[in-house]
């Protein structure tokens, strides 16, 4: 090897690192490839082989979902899917990042609000308008998971996320009915109390199940059903009456949350709840087969917060959310594959399957409900109920603003401090882009 | 050229003597041997052994952050194909209208406090009592370096259920030995939860940073501290005027890897609060994650990384110096 001068070696060395350079060049703009949706709409073709991996967030669904997927796999043969689950929280921030190139998730489902507005945009779910099985779904209920004229996913599950009342301790303590005006919503929480039960168990370090109090809280409270799509556009302010009050009505609110409330997780309340040590689970039907699973086997009635006056009829009887948006991924390594398990999950028997499986309503039609705690709470359905408007934030900064504004007011800021400190955040925000 | 002769023991005996010769090399010029060696090093096809790690350096280190720069004065998204310049903008947002911006500044300067303080002191204290090669010494190093094995997850995991008001360990004691009007909401408290966390990253690592100073201190010869003894100083004037002043060296490993690490204390935080409640425990790190993959403004958490390695930086230069000034007694 003859010697290199010092020269032509660092010419060497800078056209090295110069050509690396180039090659990490991996900012936007250099994956070549682009959504597409050919063939992802309609049924499933007939080249239903190989191996499609559905991605999702609810790891306690995991072996209903296996059993579901060994009916596909008899179904079509030569054919399977696996999963990949992520913790919701990480679901949120990492999933469009993960999925976008199609190396995991063939299948794959969102959260409604910021989540499935961020896929749309992305072009990351197919177009899956005109499929042969959307008829399956409750019209009403598929809504959102479309985005203008397209349909990109179909929301599977039907989740009513009202707070859940433990009826056992509300006879004990003398409250018969479920309250329908927010006086009598205060005095039962007083005759809880007065059982020696922690009224409702509040899990104030848990954001994500912690807020899901303020869907009823607003749901009679708020303008306009679009109310917190009005915050974040700018129509509406968090220093409005409406915000102001629903403030008002949480501080009065949380004085009924057990000792140190502000720091309890969502373990620590279920457990509170499970062993009936408090009446109200303020989060939703989604935790009802957690609750069965800590071992709380008392009834379970829904107990919205009617925060209207006795004597006024109020608009909304309760909440709802349609979520867990299945749709297809437009880079799908195997999109075939892929379509045929969303449209096997969207038959009412395998609905009816996931459904007494999960305790979880779903929002196919034709449904048969054999789970108790799905049949009791079934007549919701039926009742005049609001899209959950937690879910109308697009931007999560917002909302988190809009949120923690009830945290002060429970750790002792007044209702009209809270709400200047959440708008300033909203009009940041708004104002960075 | 020389040559030496050296005669063997039996010299001057009837046989015949017997010589071992040595014959050394000319010694060679001094000056030219010099230019041989200094030649050597010269020689560029040295260099190629530094392409491998120049090129990883190159890729995974330099790169990403002459990017990282490039981005902030973006208004990319982190997943979309095309993105605007927006110039300085993301900075001016930055430092005229994001309080929780500020806030997270300001959260991680008192858990960096809290934590270098705690930290540097607890470590010491443990490296002084331990320092000392005996079974159990060894045994309590062990011990007390543990923590530092675990993940960050685990141990957040681990102290949640220390802190939960609930069921945790941390208010059920309380209650058991009478103080339950003592109980806190532990992490919910936002004036002290950020310190609650620096207390926990104080438990994880300051056997770690323990090591560090028993190394430090056992390079202090044992005649030092014989010779102070000697001139009746107090346990006190011992540790001030011949302990402190000598494991300087350590103390700045300790006080700057520490402040690097409390800055970074991203996944304890992210496991244990999320940066709640209301921001409470928001640090810069928990703050530039949550820009770009929860809100999704990578334009925006590139500014903030930018700032974000500025502050670390200045905060590292500063404290050594202080650090140096202290050991001299400045």
């Amino acid at each position: 090897m003859s010697a290199l001068s010092r020269r032509s070696f660092l010419t060497g060395l800078g056209l090295s690192g110069a050509g690396v350079l180039l090659a990490a060049c991996g900012g936007p703009g250099s994956t070549a490839s682009s959504p597409t949706t050919a063939g992802a709409s309609g049924s499933a073709g007939s080249a239903v082989t190989g191996t499609a991996n559905f991605y999702h967030w609810r790891s306690e669904d995991k072996a209903v979902i296996d059993t579901l997927a060994a009916g596909f796999a008899e179904k079509y043969p030569g054919a399977s899917i696996t999963q990949t689950i992520d913790p919701s929280d990480q679901y949120q921030s990492t999933a469009a990042q993960k999925a976008r190139d199609g190396s995991i998730g063939d299948a794959l489902t969102a959260f409604r609000g910021t989540q499935f507005s961020q896929f749309s945009d992305q072009g990351i779910f197919a177009d899956l308008t005109g499929a042969s099985y959307t008829g399956n779904y409750v019209a009403n209920l598929i809504t959102p998971g479309a985005a203008g004229d397209k349909q990109l996913g179909f929301p599977y599950q039907l989740i009513f996320n009202m707070p859940l009342l433990n009826t056992e301790i509300a006879d004990k303590a003398g409250v018969s009915d479920v309250p329908t005006d927010w006086d009598a919503y205060i005095a039962a929480l007083e005759k809880f109390k007065a059982a020696g039960v922690d009224p409702i168990a509040w899990p104030g370090n848990d954001p994500a199940n912690a807020f899901q109090i303020i869907n009823s809280l607003v749901m009679n409270n708020g303008p306009t059903p679009d109310m917190f799509a009005g915050i974040q556009d700018g129509r509406y302010k968090a220093t409005d009456d409406w915000w102001v009050t629903s403030l008002t009505q949480f501080q009065q609110l949380s004085h009924y949350f057990q000792q140190n409330f502000a720091g309890a997780s969502n373990d620590g309340v279920l457990a509170l709840f499970s062993q009936g040590k408090a009446a109200i689970l303020p989060t939703g039907t989604y935790q009802i087969a957690q609750v069965r699973k800590a071992g709380g086997a008392f009834p379970i009635e829904l107990a919205p917060l009617i925060t209207t006056p006795a004597g006024t009829t109020p608009t909304f009887e309760g909440i709802f959310n349609a979520t867990f948006i299945l749709g297809v991924n437009s880079q799908a390594k195997n999109p075939d594959a892929a379509r045929a398990w969303v449209e096997f999950l969207s038959q009412p028997e395998n609905a009816a399957a996931y459904a007494n499986g999960t305790s979880q309503h779903v929002t196919v039609s034709g449904v048969e409900y054999e789970n108790a705690d799905l049949k009791a709470l079934a007549p919701w359905v039926e009742k005049k109920t609001l899209l959950a408007p937690r879910f109308q934030f697009t931007n999560a900064d917002v909302r988190s603003a809009i949120e923690n504004s009830l945290v002060a007011v429970a750790t002792g800021s007044t209702p009209e401090q809270a709400a200047e400190a959440a708008q300033q955040i909203v009009d940041e925000k708004r104002g960075g882009g | 050229m020389t040559s030496d002769t050296v005669q063997g023991e039996s010299a001057g005996a009837a046989a015949p003597p017997r010589s071992l010769t040595f014959t050394e090399p000319e010694a060679e010029p001094r000056r030219k041997r010099r230019r041989r060696q200094s030649s050597r090093r010269n020689d560029p096809r040295l260099f190629l052994f530094l392409i491998p790690a120049a090129v990883i350096y190159l890729w995974l280190v330099l790169w990403p952050t002459v990017q990282a720069f490039r981005f902030s004065l973006t208004d990319w998204d982190g997943l979309s194909a095309t993105f605007n310049e927006v110039g300085l903008g993301n900075y001016r947002r930055l430092f005229g209208g994001d309080s929780v911006f500020t806030q997270a500044v300001g959260n991680s300067f008192k858990f960096m406090l809290a934590v270098v303080t705690g930290q540097t002191t607890l470590s010491l204290v443990l490296a002084l009592a331990l320092q000392r090669n005996t079974r159990t010494n060894i045994a309590l190093r062990a011990l007390y370096f543990f923590p530092t094995v675990l993940s960050s997850v685990s141990v957040a995991f681990v102290w949640s259920f220390v802190y939960d008001p609930t069921f945790g360990l941390a208010n059920t004691l309380l209650s058991a030995v009478g103080l339950g009007s003592w109980q806190q909401p532990w992490l919910g408290d936002q004036s002290l939860a950020i310190y609650y966390l620096a207390i926990v990253q104080i438990w994880f690592h300051a056997g770690q940073m323990m090591v560090v100073y028993i190394a430090g201190l056992q390079t202090i010869p044992p005649e030092l501290f014989e010779a102070v003894d000697l001139d009746g100083a107090n346990r006190w004037q011992r540790f001030r005027y011949l302990t402190w002043p000598l494991v300087a060296p350590a103390t700045a490993i300790v006080v700057a890897y520490t402040t690097i690490q409390s800055f970074k204390a991203f996944d304890l935080i992210y496991a244990s609060t999320g940066g709640g409640p209301n921001h409470a425990t928001e640090i810069l790190s928990t703050l530039i994650y949550n820009s770009a993959f929860r809100t999704f403004e990578f334009g925006y958490a590139a500014a903030q990384s930018v700032i974000f390695v500025l502050v670390v930086a200045l905060v590292t230069v500063v404290q050594r110096r202080a650090v140096a000034l202290s050991s001299r007694g400045g």
